[in-house]
C-alpha cells in the first residue's frame, strides 16, 4: 500500500467501465439482496443502472437541484415523489394464476394507490439516443459517491452524516437521523433514500462492512462485465489511481455539480456513425462530444481520444498498460486490497 | 435575548378524559393564547437549509392556545393551533408532518429559547408527530443537537377538528427532565411545525420567549 494522500487519509474511490458494462443488473441485484431487503427498504435501490441518454433514478434525476454552484454556494435541491423515484410494485398475480374467469389479464404493476406506473428504475431501458441508423446507447451506474464535499453531510442540520476519516467513506449515524430528509434534497445525484416505516435516510454504504473483512463490495464482486475497479485512491500502483490520476481516462459524474465525488467512469467509445455510402464516418462520433461532455466534464474528448489511440496501438500488435489495465485479465486485480473471498472466511454465529 | 413573559398558564385539576384532547373538559380549564414567530433563519446550522429557505417563508402558524392541567400527578397540557390543510400521515416520501413541541429549560431559567439551549443551560422537550404512535421526550444543548430519550413515561395524542389541531401531551410530574413540581413556576416554550409548508427540523413557529406555568397544590 502507498503512502496516504495529502491530509494524511486515505479515499475510497471506483472505476466504472462504461464500455463493458452488459446491462444484466447483476450489481443491482446484489446489492438489494444484501442490503435493502428489510421492511421500509422495499422501494431503494443503491446501486442503480440506467440507460443513457435517458432520464435516469429518479426520473429526471438531475433536474432536481443539489450540490453546488460554482461559488461553492449550496444549490437548493427538491426531493422526488416516490413514484418519481420507483415504487415497490405490487403485481396483480391472482388474475393471472386463479381467477378462473377464463378472461386473459396480464400480471401488471400496481402502485401503492393501485394506479399503473409511470416511473420507476431504468423505466427507459435501451431507448438511448440518436436517429437510426445511427442510434447509440450506453448504461450510467450509480452509487453513493463518496464525495470529497458530500452535500448530503454539510445539509444535515444534525451532523448525522460523517466521512470516515480512514477511507472517506460517507455513512448515516440512524441513529441521529430524524428523518428531516434534507440530505436527500441535496445529494445532486439523489443517492439518498427514505425509509418511511423507520424514519430515516438510508443510502448505498460502500458495503463498509465488506471491506473491513477484505471483501469487495457486492456490486463489484458479482459485476460479470468486471467493469468495476475498486481502490484506495492515493495507491499509486493500483488500477484507481492509474486510470484516474494517470492516464486521466477515468472521469466524475456532472462535475459541475461541485461535490468532488470519488466514483469515475471511463466514457464510452461508441461506433462512429454511417457516412451516405453506409461505411463508418471515422471523422464523427456517434454520441455528440457535447453530450459526454455534460455528463463528464471537459477531459471526455481527451479520455476517449487515449483509449482510442492505445486500442489502435494494441490491435497493431503493440503493449498498452491501459489496455491492461481496463481489461483486467486477472479478475482479482479489479479488487484493489479487497480481494478475500467471502465463501472462505470464517463467518460469525447466524443470530 | 430570551425573556420570560408574564403571562401566565395556569393549571388546574382535571379528569383522566383529558387525555382526549378534544375532550369537553379542556374548555373549562383557562387557555392562554401564545404568539408564534418563525424561528430565525440565519441560525439555523446548516449552509443549505439557510440557503434554500431565504426566498420561502417559514412559522406558518401565527399563534397557539395552551391549557395545562393535572391528573393525579401527571401534567397535561393541551396545545391547539389552527391550520387550514392538516397533515395527518404524510402520503408520500417528500411529505412532511404536522408536528409540536413544549419545551422547558433543564436547570434554572436562564436556558436560551431561541437556541435551544446551551451545553451550559441545556432544555428539554416533549414532542408529538402526526401519524407517529409515539411521543418523544428529548434534550438540546443548542441547535442541532436534539437527543430522543429512551425509557421516558410520556404521552401524546392529537385530533384535527375545527380547522385546528389538538394536541395534549402528558408527562409525570416530579420528574427531571422536566423538573416539575407544584411548587415552582415553570418557564415553557411551544413549537409548531406545518407540514403544508414542509416544516422541520428548525424550521417551525416558536414561542420567541419562555412563558410561565404554575401548576399550584392538589385540589
Amino acid at each position: 500500500m502507498s503512502s496516504a494522500t495529502a491530509n494524511g487519509r486515505h479515499q475510497l474511490a471506483m472505476v466504472f467501465d462504461l464500455n463493458k458494462c452488459l446491462g444484466c443488473h447483476s450489481c443491482t441485484v446484489a446489492c438489494k439482496t444484501q442490503w435493502t431487503s428489510a421492511p421500509g427498504m422495499e422501494s431503494q435501490w443503491w446501486n442503480v443502472v440506467n440507460t443513457m441518454p435517458g432520464r435516469g433514478t429518479p426520473r429526471d434525476v438531475f433536474s432536481h437541484g443539489g450540490g453546488y454552484d460554482a461559488a461553492g454556494e449550496p444549490i437548493p435541491g427538491v426531493l422526488p415523489s416516490s413514484s418519481e423515484f420507483g415504487q415497490a410494485w405490487a403485481f396483480e398475480q391472482t388474475s393471472v394464476f386463479s381467477s378462473g374467469s377464463g378472461v386473459r389479464k396480464p400480471m401488471h404493476p400496481l402502485e401503492n394507490d393501485g394506479t399503473s406506473p409511470s416511473w420507476g428504475p431504468n423505466w427507459d431501458e435501451d431507448l438511448g439516443g440518436g436517429e437510426y441508423p445511427h442510434s447509440y446507447f450506453f448504461y450510467l451506474q450509480q452509487v453513493c459517491a463518496n464525495c470529497n464535499k458530500p452535500a448530503c453531510l454539510e445539509a444535515c442540520p444534525r451532523t448525522a452524516i460523517y466521512k470516515r476519516e480512514e477511507d472517506g467513506i460517507v455513512l448515516i449515524d440512524e441513529d441521529r437521523c430524524h428523518g428531516y430528509r434534507f440530505c436527500a434534497e441535496a445529494c445532486p445525484y439523489k443517492r439518498v433514500y427514505f425509509n418511511e416505516q423507520r424514519y430515516v435516510a438510508q443510502k448505498c454504504i460502500s458495503c463498509f462492512p465488506r471491506l473491513e473483512a477484505g471483501v469487495a463490495p457486492a456490486c463489484i464482486r458479482q459485476c460479470p462485465g468486471r467493469i468495476r475497479h475498486i481502490d484506495y485512491l492515493d495507491n499509486e500502483e493500483g488500477h484507481v489511481h492509474k486510470l484516474v490520476n494517470v492516464w486521466k481516462v477515468a472521469l466524475p459524474l456532472r462535475p459541475d455539480l461541485g461535490v468532488e465525488p470519488n466514483v469515475f467512469y471511463v466514457p464510452p467509445l461508441l461506433p462512429p456513425p454511417f457516412a451516405e455510402n453506409g461505411e463508418f464516418d471515422e471523422s464523427r462520433s456517434r454520441a455528440p462530444a457535447e453530450y459526454l461532455q455534460e455528463l463528464f466534464g471537459p477531459g471526455a474528448d481527451e479520455a476517449l481520444a487515449t483509449i482510442q489511440q492505445e486500442r489502435e496501438k494494441v490491435a497493431a500488435g503493440g503493449e498498452s498498460e491501459l489496455m491492461d489495465l481496463l481489461i483486467s485479465r486477472d479478475w482479482n486485480d479489479l479488487l484493489g486490497p479487497f480481494t478475500e473471498n467471502p465463501a472462505e472466511l470464517e463467518r460469525p454465529p447466524r443470530r | 435575548m430570551s425573556t420570560q413573559t408574564a403571562m401566565t398558564i395556569r393549571a388546574g385539576a382535571g379528569a383522566a378524559a383529558l387525555s382526549d384532547p378534544l375532550a369537553a373538559g379542556w374548555d373549562a380549564l383557562p387557555a392562554s393564547t401564545l404568539p408564534l414567530e418563525p424561528t430565525p433563519l440565519d441560525a439555523q446550522p446548516s449552509a443549505y437549509v439557510r440557503r434554500s429557505w431565504e426566498d420561502r417563508s417559514h412559522g406558518a402558524a401565527r399563534q397557539v392556545s395552551v391549557s395545562a392541567a393535572t391528573v393525579g400527578e401527571r401534567l397535561l397540557v393541551r396545545l391547539r393551533w389552527e391550520t387550514a390543510a392538516p397533515v395527518r400521515a404524510p402520503a408520500d416520501i417528500n411529505q412532511y408532518p404536522d408536528a409540536c413541541a413544549v419545551l422547558f429549560p433543564l436547570d434554572g431559567t436562564k436556558a436560551e429559547i431561541d437556541t435551544m439551549g446551551s451545553e451550559e443551560q441545556p432544555v428539554c422537550g416533549w414532542h408529538w408527530r402526526a401519524g407517529s404512535a409515539e411521543a418523544f421526550a428529548v434534550t438540546a444543548q443548542g441547535l442541532g443537537t436534539v437527543e430522543r430519550l429512551k425509557g421516558h413515561d410520556l404521552e401524546a395524542t392529537g385530533e384535527w377538528s375545527g380547522g385546528a389541531w389538538h394536541v395534549t401531551l402528558a408527562g409525570p410530574l416530579g420528574g427531571s427532565t422536566p423538573p416539575i413540581s407544584r411548587e415552582a413556576a415553570l418557564p415553557i416554550g411551544v413549537a409548531v411545525w406545518t407540514g403544508a409548508g414542509d416544516e422541520r427540523a428548525g424550521l417551525k413557529a416558536h414561542t420567541p420567549t419562555w412563558h410561565s406555568l404554575s401548576i399550584g397544590a392538589e385540589e
